[in-house]
């Protein structure tokens, strides 16, 4: 067909040219794969990054939460194993809804006791512990990702994975200055009175960590041994919780005040959105026991700083396709104007307006798709190192991308030759050959 | 001495010879027409004499100099200096008035001066149409304002390409009115064309035949 | 005389430029739209960590003032501590003052505070009810409040023994009736105080003055708060300040993260905005190679060519620089204004680069076409159609 030759002439002839509009083309698209790919993937990223500040939800027994004897502690280092929560049901966090979502999580106890005729605090949890679930599956969870901000000064985490001797502690900064130890020093820590029997247990420093709050007064010892010291085997007290929650909104408020006020509808929604609070809710119905609540000041600001995040990288992903796409449609107008002569040279032969519009929209079109499909795969690799480079993890392709892409592309394509086609419309032979 | 001479020029593309041996003076003053069918050579041989191609063989003097053998920079320079370029397509520069394209052409050779450049306009018979852009002219008003470019710099060769090739008969004739003007000032008129009547209207017209002059007359009927 | 040639050459380009309206609007576009971009996103870049670094202030406090002899923290030294961290970068400071007292006869840690200030330095705090405004009126924690059972609008009653020893049935002390306007949630150990102003609390337990904790929030970055740290301890007697580590170390590690973010995507668009500047200046100028055929037929040099038509692209990277840039300024601004809800810092000297930028880019952009179109044979562009 002669179309088809003139198409295929017109490539063969302007092939630079072409090249060029297919090389602006992939730029543009690559610019807008690339910017939404890293703006649909940028709350994820930074949820993780804002874990950092550690746990969001901590989880109590019911009857602890009540505190109905918080001031009348009696300084014995005693813990109610009715107040607290068994340990095997710590590993049923991994089993609700949101369970993906539960980054970290780490059961803790608390206790008081004897360090060289002194009193001190003692609180024993996992550092990096392998938990089997009753999927079949393990995790590996614990406070040495939950409290990333402390700052190791001399000596190392304890590391559960290492199968070493479990006889070990991490002493805060002001403790170890003030009791005058050292990384591999021995202490002696008394806890409760059993049956006429202290029970003592004999702990080696591996780390002294400053993290600049009132655990710099304590040691962190792992669980068992705390649990023996205070006769509280297979219970914990309190379990830390960190997971990746989508900012609050109004359903979540009102969840929050009152789940029992949702519609059916609502109720749906919320339960399957990770809003902290129906995490909370869900960690509640796994442990019927317990009150998991939010931790306000993480909880809240994290959803604040998402949302800035996300908005930011929105306006910047619109800002550069504005640009990307008046790249292109500038480019297509330049290029279908300089076509004029060849135009005009057409219409004096005597092709139809329509005719024409349908020659170079094809062409036009044919150089897009090139440039598009090309530019749709350059930014698959932007996004990659823009991942790699900033957060050290890809970026998850979106499907979604690829279709709005392509229907910006061609939208742009063809508002980017419309200017160009009506003034071509307009163009009589006589001027273009004369050269006027 | 003659302006120009040329002697035994050979151009050749590959397997064709578009000059083949071609012996040519012009003396300055002269009205010369080169004529001759398309593909006979004709403007091959205007683009060795206007500096803008360099023969395969042979010399071409200029003023007595050997320019056969010039840089394209020093070609640049002769052609700047001595000889002013008309075309069939008129190419004047589209978003610059009447005046501006004749100040350009000073521009590149000296300075420009807006008072010589309407002069020159006024010769030419458009000092009304000055501010114009060529958009706004006719065709042979068009090619007026590059006659008037051509002259402007006061060139030792004037050199058109079929000047009238694009021009209805009205305004061919006002274009040859202003060679014969120029004639009689004392300019050295290259004239290429196919188009007889212009060419019958030359003091000396030479007719190119696959790259040969096969005819070298003076006009008996010249009126100069 | 030089005057003429400079003049007619400012003609030849300001003319080519505004009789060639629509192709030069074309390239302008391009360059504006390059100019916007770069001053836009680099303005934002250097904006982000200040007005990131205040939402983090959500946070709250990320500095603390104690005591740091036996003496307890005045008014007076704790004034002079905060006067070494710069005005424009305190978002607040609240001080904190601790009592036990008895309510109903159980023992309630009581917090004396500047409750306005904990607006500031405890934004995060979930209040079910209102913060008080006036003398008289208290907050009380949730823990604090199940165990009294107390509600919004309930009133207590506060008791205060000096010497919980001295303390006798003989006293007969009538305590002070307090109004609750609302309940605290915040998760976690505020829960188990009950707030009132240190007014209020003087008044109750009839002495003045002195603090426990002062809490401080500022908006500034992890290594500069350890500057003012050392300079308050060096300086100021009675007060020892600490980094609140958990806020502090955490913040820089998402802010390093969300600049670097910035930083790279800037740097990504930056460079395929100067790539479509390029190509559409490349486009530009091809389209003029029969006129620069012209230019040689009069008898123009190269180097003439080259500079008449650079200044063309120049004039034009000039002014698509300038209004690019005061473009891409708005733009950070509605960034800023929508994102972060505050007003963007102008720098001008971001304005000054991006405009020499984009005079840059599109003279660099203008060259290669320029030079290849100085190669062409004015004998064939002249003669062919």
């Amino acid at each position: 067909m002669f179309f088809f030759r003139m198409i295929k002439g017109a490539y063969i002839r302007q092939w630079k040219k072409m090249l060029i509009i297919a090389v602006t083309i992939a730029l543009g698209a690559s610019i807008a794969t690339a910017m939404l790919n890293v703006m649909l993937d940028v709350g994820d990223k930074i949820n993780q990054e804002l874990k950092a500040y550690g746990a969001n939800i901590t989880v109590v027994s019911k009857s602890a939460s009540v505190l109905n004897n918080l001031y009348e502690i009696e300084d014995d280092g005693s813990v109610e194993v009715d107040e607290m929560i068994k340990e095997n049901d710590v590993g049923k966090l991994k089993t609700i809804f949101w369970a993906f979502n539960i980054t970290d999580f780490a059961p803790t106890v608390e206790t008081s006791v004897t360090v060289g005729g002194e009193k001190h605090k003692v609180v024993g949890t996992w550092f990096n512990h392998t938990l089997k679930l009753v999927t079949g599956e393990t995790v590996i969870t614990g406070v040495t990702n939950l409290r990333s901000w402390w700052e190791i000064k001399s000596g190392r985490w304890i590391d559960e994975q290492a199968s070493e001797n479990l006889d070990v502690a991490m002493i805060g900064k002001s403790f170890a200055e003030k009791q005058n130890l050292k990384v591999g020093d021995k202490i002696d820590v008394s806890g409760r009175v059993v049956d006429g029997e202290t029970k003592t247990v004999s702990l080696k420093v591996v780390g002294i960590f400053e993290a600049g709050d009132e655990s710099d007064d304590g040691i962190y010892a792992p669980l068992e041994k705390v649990q023996y010291l205070s006769g509280t085997e297979n219970y914990v007290q309190k379990i830390e919780v960190s997971a990746l929650t989508t900012p609050d909104n109004e359903l979540a408020l009102k969840a929050a005040k009152d789940v029992n006020s949702l519609s059916i509808a609502e109720y749906e929604l919320w339960y399957c959105t990770a809003y902290v609070s129906s995490i909370c809710y869900q960690i509640q119905e796994a442990i019927p026991y317990t009150v998991a609540s939010a931790f306000r000041q993480i909880a809240e600001s994290e959803g604040d700083i998402l949302d800035k995040t996300q908005l930011l990288m929105t306006l910047i992903t619109i800002m550069s396709m504005i640009g990307a796409a008046l790249g292109i449609s500038n480019l297509v107008t330049s290029s279908v104007m300089e076509r004029s002569g060849e135009i005009g040279l057409m219409k004096a032969v005597g092709a139809k307006n329509s005719q024409i519009i349908i020659l170079i929209l094809t062409e036009i079109f044919i150089t897009a798709i090139i440039g598009a499909v090309g530019g749709y795969f350059m930014g698959f690799g932007f996004a990659q190192i823009i991942g790699h480079t900033v957060f050290g993890s890809s970026i998850e392709m979106n499907g979604m991308v690829a279709f709005i892409v392509a229907v910006i592309i061609l939208a742009v394509t063809l508002v980017g030759s419309f200017p160009a086609i009506r003034l071509m419309l307009r163009l009589r032979p006589s001027e273009v050959l004369h050269g006027r | 001495m003659s302006l120009l001479e040329i002697r035994n020029v050979s151009k050749i593309y590959g397997e064709l010879k578009a000059l083949d041996n071609i012996n040519l003076k012009v003396e300055d003053g002269e009205w010369l027409a080169i004529m001759g069918p398309s593909g006979s050579g004709k403007s091959t041989m205007m683009n060795i004499i206007g500096c803008m191609d360099k023969p395969s063989m042979g010399e071409v003097l200029l003023d007595g100099k050997d320019i056969s053998k010039e840089s394209e920079k020093n070609l640049t320079s002769i052609r700047r200096d001595k000889i002013g370029l008309i075309f069939q397509q008129f190419h004047l520069v589209s978003y610059m008035s009447a005046v501006e394209n004749v100040m350009l052409s000073q521009y590149y050779h000296s300075m420009p001066d807006e008072k010589e450049a309407l002069e020159a306009l006024e010769r030419v018979g458009l000092k009304e149409r000055a501010k114009h852009l060529p958009s706004q002219l006719s065709g042979g008003e068009q090619q007026r304002v590059c006659v008037a470019r051509a002259l402007i710099n006061h060139p030792e060769i004037i050199l058109a390409d079929e000047p009238t090739g694009n021009l209805d008969e009205a305004n061919e004739n006002i274009v040859i009115d202003i060679f014969r003007q120029l004639h009689k000032e004392g300019t050295t008129l290259i004239v290429v064309t196919h188009d007889p009547e212009v060419g019958e209207v030359a003091e000396r017209m030479i007719r190119l035949e696959h790259g040969r002059i096969i005819s070298d007359v003076k006009n008996e009927n010249f009126r100069g | 005389m030089n005057n003429k040639r400079t003049k007619m050459f400012l003609k030849m380009i300001t003319s080519s430029l505004i009789r060639r309206r629509s192709r030069m609007i074309i390239a302008l576009l391009a360059i504006v739209v390059g100019a916007t971009i770069l001053s836009g996103l680099v303005t934002i870049y250097y904006d982000v960590p200040r007005q990131m670094g205040a939402q983090f202030r959500n946070y709250g406090a990320n500095m603390i003032f104690t005591a740091s002899g036996e003496e307890p923290l005045t008014q007076e030294n704790v004034e002079k501590g905060i006067s070494y961290i710069p005005k424009n970068e305190l978002v607040g400071y609240t001080p904190y003052r601790y009592e036990t007292v008895r309510i109903n006869e159980q023992p309630v840690l009581v917090a004396g505070t500047d409750i306005k200030g904990t607006e500031a330095t405890s934004p995060y705090w979930y209040i079910n009810g209102n913060r008080p405004t006036a003398n008289g009126q208290v907050l009380v924690g949730k823990n604090v409040a199940n165990l009294l059972g107390v509600k919004v609008g309930s009133t207590v009653e506060i008791h205060y023994y000096d010497n919980e020893a001295e303390k006798s049935d003989d006293d007969i002390d009538l305590g002070t009736t307090m109004f609750v306007t609302g309940i605290l949630e915040t998760g976690s150990s505020e829960e188990d105080y009950l707030y009132m102003s240190l007014a209020d609390l003087a008044e109750i337990t009839e002495k003045v003055g002195s603090y426990n904790v002062v809490e401080i929030s500022v908006s500034t970055s992890g290594a500069n708060l350890e500057k003012y740290i050392e300079r308050i301890d060096s300086n100021v007697e009675g007060v020892k300040a600490r980094l609140i580590k958990r806020v502090t170390s955490s913040e820089g590690a998402v802010l390093t993260k969300l600049q670097s973010l910035v930083f790279i995507v800037t740097a990504v668009i930056l460079v395929l905005t100067m790539i479509c500047v390029a190509t559409t200046m490349t486009a530009v100028i091809a389209e003029r190679r029969k006129e620069i055929g012209l230019r040689k037929a009069l008898g123009a040099s190269n180097s003439s060519i080259v500079g008449e038509f650079m200044g063309e692209g120049l004039l034009l990277g000039g002014i698509g620089g300038i209004l690019g840039s005061v473009l891409g300024f708005v733009f950070a601004e509605i960034v800023s204004v929508n994102v972060f809800s505050s007003s963007i810092t102008f720098r001008p000297l971001i304005l000054v680069i991006s405009v020499v930028v984009s005079v840059i880019v599109t003279g660099a952009a203008c060259l290669i076409p320029i030079k290849s179109a100085t190669e062409i044979d004015p004998a064939l562009i002249l003669k062919g159609e």
